[in-house]
C-alpha cells in the first residue's frame, strides 16, 4: 500500500526539481535582463537615492555633494553647486538619464563600500571605513571659471593641462547644461530637450568630438620633418601664390591668397610663423605620408588617450596609396585629419615637456569620508612623442608665432608664450578656429606651466571672417594670465 | 543523529537568525542592538520548547524535522526583519506562541498518541468548517471577518483596551484540522473506496457513492473560491483532498476524476470571475499590464533578477519595492538579497522536509498515522510549491504564505502543529 504514496512523493519532488530549474532560469539566465530592465525601480533607487561621495576642485570648491533627504534620512539628493561650469567632467547621476562623466566612471569610489562581499565584510571587521569616498580633482577653479566665461554664448571647447604632470587644469565645453535639472524624477522634459537639441549640449566637446585641426597640425608636420631630418627651421621652400598638387586639379593657397613672404623663397621658420599653407603642403609631400602618419601616431593620433573619462580617438589617415595631393592637404590639418581638443592640447604639452606626453588625469586624490587621502594619482609618461632636440626647435618656432606671427593676440605681458593658430575651413559655413600653445616657455624650477587648446565652432564671435589668431588667441591669452599671474 | 545534534542545530539556526539581523543593522549603518539578542532568544526558546517536547514525550521523533524548520524560519525571520523590524518583533511573539503550541500538543498526545485524534474526526471537521466560515462574520460584530487584498480570509478582533485589532487567518489552522479528519476518514474507508466494481467500457469505476468525497472536495474548494475569493486556498484544499484519496486508495480514477472536475471548476472560475482572469493574464505576460495586474509579478522578477547568483547581500537589496514582500512574496526577497544560492538553499530545505515527511509516512505501519503523515507532508509541500511556482511564473500567483518563512502568526501556528504531529507520528512508529 506504499506504491501510491511513493508515486506521490516522487511527483512532488519532481515538481520541486522543476521549481529549481525555473529559479535558475529567472535568476541566472534571464537575471541580467530583469536587473537592467528600465522599469526595474532598483536602477533608480541604487543610482540616485544612496549617499555618494563629494567631488571637489583642486582648491576644495564643492562640485558635487549628497544632501540627506529631509523626508527620508535614508535617501540622499545629489546637488551640483557649480551648475553648468563642471557639467561635462563631473557629469551627473539621474533617475531617468543614467550617469555621465566621473559620476559614471568613478562610481565604485563614490558609493558605499559596505557590501556583503568577502572583501566588504573583511574591511568592516578590520575597522576599515565603508563610507563613500570623495574625489579631489586637478581642476583649478579660477581657470575653469575663466574658461567657462570665455566660451559664454559660443560653441566650442577649452582644455588646459600641466605639461609636466598631465593634470587637467580646466575642461570646458559649450553649449552646456545644468546637471541639477536632470537629477530628479521630474527631469523628463528638461532631459529630452537636451537630448534633442541639435547643438548637443550633453556632448563633452573637449574629449568626445573631433574637428579638423587646421594649421595647428603644422606642429606635427614640422615635428615629422625635424625627426626625419628632412628639413630644419632654415630650410628654404619655393614661395608661390598657389601650389599645384600633382595628379589633381586642386591647388593650395594661403589664407590671404598671396605669397608667404613676397620673396621667391621662404624658410620653414617664416612659413610656420605666418602659417603658410603653400610651404607646409610642399613640406608634407617632401616628408611623405608614411613619416607624417608615424609622427602623428607618436603624438597619440589613432590611439585612445588614457584618461578618467572616455576620450574619442583622433584620426590621421593611414598612408594608403600615398597620393601626394592628399598628403599635402593632410599636412595642413585639412582633408582627413580629425582631432579632439584634448589631443591637440597634448601636442602642445609634448613640445613644452621635452617631447614627452604625460598620461592626462583629472582625479588628483581619492579621499575617505573623514578627509584623509586614500590614494593619489602618480603622474606617468604616456609616450615619448619626439626627441628633446625637436621639442626645443618647435618651442622656439611656436614662441615666434606669438611674438611676431599669427598668434600675437595670445601674448601676455612679461610671460614667454608659445603657440600655434589654426583656421579649419568648413564648406558652406564659418570655420573652426583654434589656438594651441603653452606658457611660460622654459619655466624656472617650481614655476607653474600650462598647455591648452581652444576651439570654437562657427568662427566663434567673428563668424565667416574668423581666424584662430583673431578669435581663439585672445581667449588663450586671458587663460594664461588667469593661471600664471 | 540524536536529540543532542538536533539541539545543536537549533542553536546554530538561532545564531544564523540573529547574525542575519545583525547584518541588516550593519547594512543600515547601525551596530549590534537588542533585536539581535531578542532574535536569538525567541528562536532558541520557541524551537527549544518543541525540542524539549520531543525529548520528553516523543523521544524517538525524527531528528531532522526541527533543524530544517529552524533553518527555514531563520531565513524568513531575517528577511521579515529586514523588511519591517516592527513586523519582526510581532513575529517573535508568534514564534513563541507557536513553539508553546507545538510543545503543548506533544504534551496532550503524551500517553494516548495520535490515535486519540482519529476518534474525534467529526469534531475536527466541524472545527475546520467553522474556522473556514468565521471570516464571513459581519463587520459590526466585535470579532468579525475582514477583507485583506480582496480576499475574505481574516478574522479580526477589535480589542477594547488597545487601539489596534488582532488579526488571524483561521484557514491556516483549518487546513491542518481537515488533514486530520481526512486521514481518519480514509483510514476507515480506503479499502471500500479502492474497490472498482463498476465498469464503463474499458474504464473501471468504484461505487458512485465512494466518489462522493471527491465531488465534495471540488464543490468545497469552489465554494471557498467564490465566497472568499481565495485561489490559493481552494487549489491547496483541492490538491490535498485528491492527493490523500490517491495515497489511500491507489486508484488513478480518483486522480482522473479530480483533474476533470478541477479543470471544469477552473474553466468556470475563469469565465465567471474577473479576478481569476486578471491573475491568468498577469501570469501569461506580467509586463502587458505592468502598472496594474502584472505589477507584483514583475517586481518579483526584477528582485530575483537583480539578486542574480549571489544576491545583493542581506539588507543591501530593495525587496521593500515588492508588494507583499514579507508574506506571499518573501521568496523573491530572499532571491534578491541572497541570490540564486539562497533561493536554491531554501527550495532544497523544502525538498528535505518533504522527503523526511514522506519517509515518515512510508515507514508507518498504522493506516491512520500513514495517511496523517502523508497528508501533512502533501500540505506543506503543495503549499510551498504553489506559492514558489507562482513567483517563478510556473503558474499564476495564488497568494498563500510560504510555510515557516513568511510573516504570519496563523501560518506559523499551523506549521508548528504540523511539525509536532509529524514528530509524534515518527516517534510512535519507532517506539
Amino acid at each position: 500500500m506504499n506504491a501510491p504514496l511513493r508515486r506521490t512523493a516522487i511527483a512532488l519532488l519532481m515538481a520541486f526539481a522543476v521549481l529549481i530549474g525555473a529559479t535558475v532560469w529567472i535568476q541566472a539566465i534571464e537575471g541580467p535582463a530583469y536587473r537592467d530592465d528600465p522599469r526595474n525601480p532598483r536602477l533608480t533607487a541604487w543610482r540616485v537615492g544612496r549617499e555618494r561621495g563629494a567631488i571637489i576642485a583642486a582648491d576644495g570648491t564643492a562640485l558635487a555633494r549628497s544632501d540627506p533627504n529631509p523626508q527620508d534620512p535614508q535617501t540622499f539628493a545629489r546637488v551640483y553647486p557649480q551648475d553648468e561650469a563642471y557639467a561635462h567632467t563631473v557629469g551627473f547621476v539621474s533617475v531617468l538619464f543614467g550617469a555621465r562623466g566621473l559620476e559614471e566612471t568613478r562610481t565604485s569610489d563614490l558609493v558605499s563600500q559596505r557590501t556583503s562581499t568577502i572583501s566588504g565584510v573583511l574591511n568592516a571587521v578590520l575597522g576599515g571605513d565603508p563610507r563613500p569616498r570623495g574625489l579631489r580633482l586637478t581642476i583649478d577653479h579660477d581657470l575653469q571659471r575663466a574658461a567657462v566665461d570665455a566660451l559664454e554664448g559660443l560653441q566650442g571647447s577649452i582644455i588646459a593641462l600641466d605639461p609636466s604632470t598631465g593634470a587637467v587644469l580646466a575642461s570646458a565645453s559649450t553649449p552646456g547644461f545644468d546637471p541639477n535639472t536632470l537629477v530628479g524624477a521630474d527631469a523628463a522634459p528638461a532631459g529630452r530637450d537636451l537630448e534633442d537639441d541639435p547643438d548637443e549640449p550633453l556632448l563633452n566637446r573637449a574629449i568626445a568630438t573631433t574637428y579638423p585641426p587646421g594649421s595647428t597640425f603644422k606642429i606635427v608636420t614640422t615635428a615629422a620633418a625635424l625627426e626625419t631630418g628632412i628639413a630644419g627651421p632654415t630650410t628654404e621652400f619655393a614661395d608661390p601664390v598657389e601650389l599645384e598638387l600633382p595628379g589633381s586639379t586642386a591647388t593650395i593657397k594661403n589664407a590671404d591668397g598671396d605669397t608667404c613672404t613676397g620673396g621667391s623663397t621662404v624658410t620653414l621658420e617664416d612659413g610656420f610663423v605666418r602659417s603658410c599653407n603653400t610651404t607646409f603642403a610642399a613640406l608634407g609631400m617632401e616628408v611623405g605620408a608614411d613619416a607624417l602618419a608615424e609622427t602623428a601616431e607618436a603624438f597619440g593620433f589613432n590611439s585612445v588617450i588614457p584618461y578618467d573619462l572616455d576620450v574619442l580617438a583622433s584620426a590621421f589617415p593611414s598612408p594608403g596609396d600615398g597620393d601626394p595631393a592628399a598628403t599635402a592637404q593632410n599636412a595642413i590639418g585639412q582633408r582627413d585629419v580629425r582631432s579632439t581638443p584634448m589631443q591637440m592640447a597634448l601636442v602642445a604639452a609634448a613640445v613644452a615637456n621635452e617631447g614627452n606626453i604625460m598620461v592626462p588625469y583629472v582625479v588628483a586624490d581619492v579621499f575617505k569620508h573623514d578627509g584623509t587621502i586614500e590614494s593619489s594619482t602618480q603622474p606617468s609618461i604616456w609616450r615619448r612623442a619626439i626627441s628633446p632636440a625637436s621639442a626645443a626647435v618647435l618651442s622656439d618656432l611656436m614662441e615666434k608665432v606669438v611674438i611676431s606671427g599669427t598668434g600675437r593676440n595670445a601674448a601676455v605681458p612679461g610671460v614667454r608664450v608659445a603657440g600655434k593658430t589654426g583656421t579649419a575651413e568648413v564648406t558652406g559655413a564659418a570655420p573652426y578656429v583654434w589656438f594651441v600653445g603653452f606658457a611660460p616657455v622654459d619655466p624656472e624650477p617650481g614655476e607653474r606651466q600650462i598647455a591648452l587648446a581652444v576651439v570654437l565652432e562657427r568662427g566663434g564671435s567673428a563668424g565667416e571672417n574668423a581666424s584662430g589668431g583673431s578669435v581663439a588667441a585672445p581667449i588663450a591669452s586671458r587663460l594664461f594670465e588667469t593661471y600664471l599671474r | 543523529m540524536t536529540r543532542n545534534t538536533e539541539a545543536a542545530f537549533i542553536v546554530a539556526g538561532s545564531v544564523l537568525a540573529s547574525l542575519g539581523v545583525a547584518m541588516v543593522r550593519f547594512a543600515e549603518g547601525g551596530w549590534l542592538d537588542a533585536d539581535v539578542a531578542l532574535t536569538f532568544v525567541s528562536f532558541s526558546l520557541a524551537f527549544g520548547a518543541v525540542h524539549i517536547g520531543f525529548r520528553r514525550w516523543a523521544p524517538s521523533a525524527n531528528p531532522l524535522l526541527l533543524p530544517i524548520a529552524t533553518f527555514l524560519a531563520a531565513i524568513g525571520g531575517i528577511e521579515v526583519f529586514r523588511l519591517d523590524p516592527d513586523l519582526a518583533a510581532l513575529q517573535r511573539w508568534w514564534l513563541l506562541v507557536a513553539g508553546a503550541t507545538g510543545a503543548g500538543l506533544l504534551w496532550l498526545l503524551r500517553s494516548s498518541g495520535v490515535a486519540v485524534l482519529r476518534r474525534y474526526r467529526y469534531l475536527f471537521l466541524a472545527a475546520a468548517t467553522a474556522l473556514l466560515l468565521v471570516p464571513l462574520l459581519p463587520e459590526s460584530w466585535p470579532v468579525h471577518g475582514a477583507i485583506v487584498n480582496g480576499s475574505r480570509l481574516w478574522l479580526r478582533a477589535d480589542l477594547p483596551f488597545a487601539d489596534y485589532a488582532l488579526s488571524f487567518q483561521p484557514g491556516e489552522v483549518a487546513k491542518v484540522l481537515l488533514t486530520i479528519f481526512l486521514a481518519s476518514y480514509l483510514a476507515d474507508r480506503s479499502e471500500a473506496m479502492a474497490t472498482v466494481s463498476r465498469s464503463l467500457g474499458p474504464l473501471r469505476f468504484p461505487e458512485p457513492r465512494h466518489l462522493g468525497p471527491v465531488l465534495i472536495a471540488a464543490v468545497g474548494a469552489f465554494a471557498v473560491l467564490v465566497y472568499q475569493r481565495d485561489l490559493g486556498a481552494s487549489l491547496l484544499l483541492f490538491g490535498l483532498f485528491i492527493g490523500m484519496l490517491y495515497v489511500a486508495t491507489g486508484r488513478g480514477v480518483y486522480l482522473g476524476a479530480g483533474v476533470v472536475l478541477g479543470a471544469t471548476a477552473g474553466v468556470f472560475a475563469y469565465l465567471l470571475f474577473g479576478h481569476v482572469q486578471t491573475r491568468i493574464a498577469a501570469w501569461l505576460d506580467p509586463f502587458a499590464d505592468y502598472t496594474g495586474a502584472g505589477y507584483q509579478t514583475a517586481q518579483g522578477l526584477f528582485a530575483m533578477g537583480s539578486g542574480s547568483l549571489t544576491g545583493s547581500g542581506i539588507g543591501l537589496g530593495r525587496p521593500d519595492l515588492i508588494p507583499a514582500a514579507a508574506t506571499d512574496f518573501i521568496f523573491a526577497a530572499v532571491g534578491e538579497e541572497l541570490g540564486l544560492a539562497g533561493s536554491i538553499a531554501l527550495i532544497t530545505a523544502y525538498v528535505f522536509l518533504v522527503a523526511v515527511g514522506f519517509g515518515i509516512a512510508l515507514r508507518s505501519r498504522d493506516r491512520f498515522r500513514k495517511y496523517l503523515a502523508a497528508g501533512l507532508t502533501i500540505l506543506i509541500g503543495l503549499q510551498s510549491f504553489l506559492i514558489l511556482a507562482g513567483i517563478v511564473r510556473l503558474m499564476p500567483i495564488t497568494g498563500i504564505t510560504l510555510p515557516f518563512v513568511s510573516y504570519g502568526g496563523s501560518s506559523l501556528l499551523a506549521s508548528a502543529l504540523t511539525l509536532a504531529l509529524l514528530g509524534r507520528v515518527s516517534h510512535e512508529e519507532r517506539a
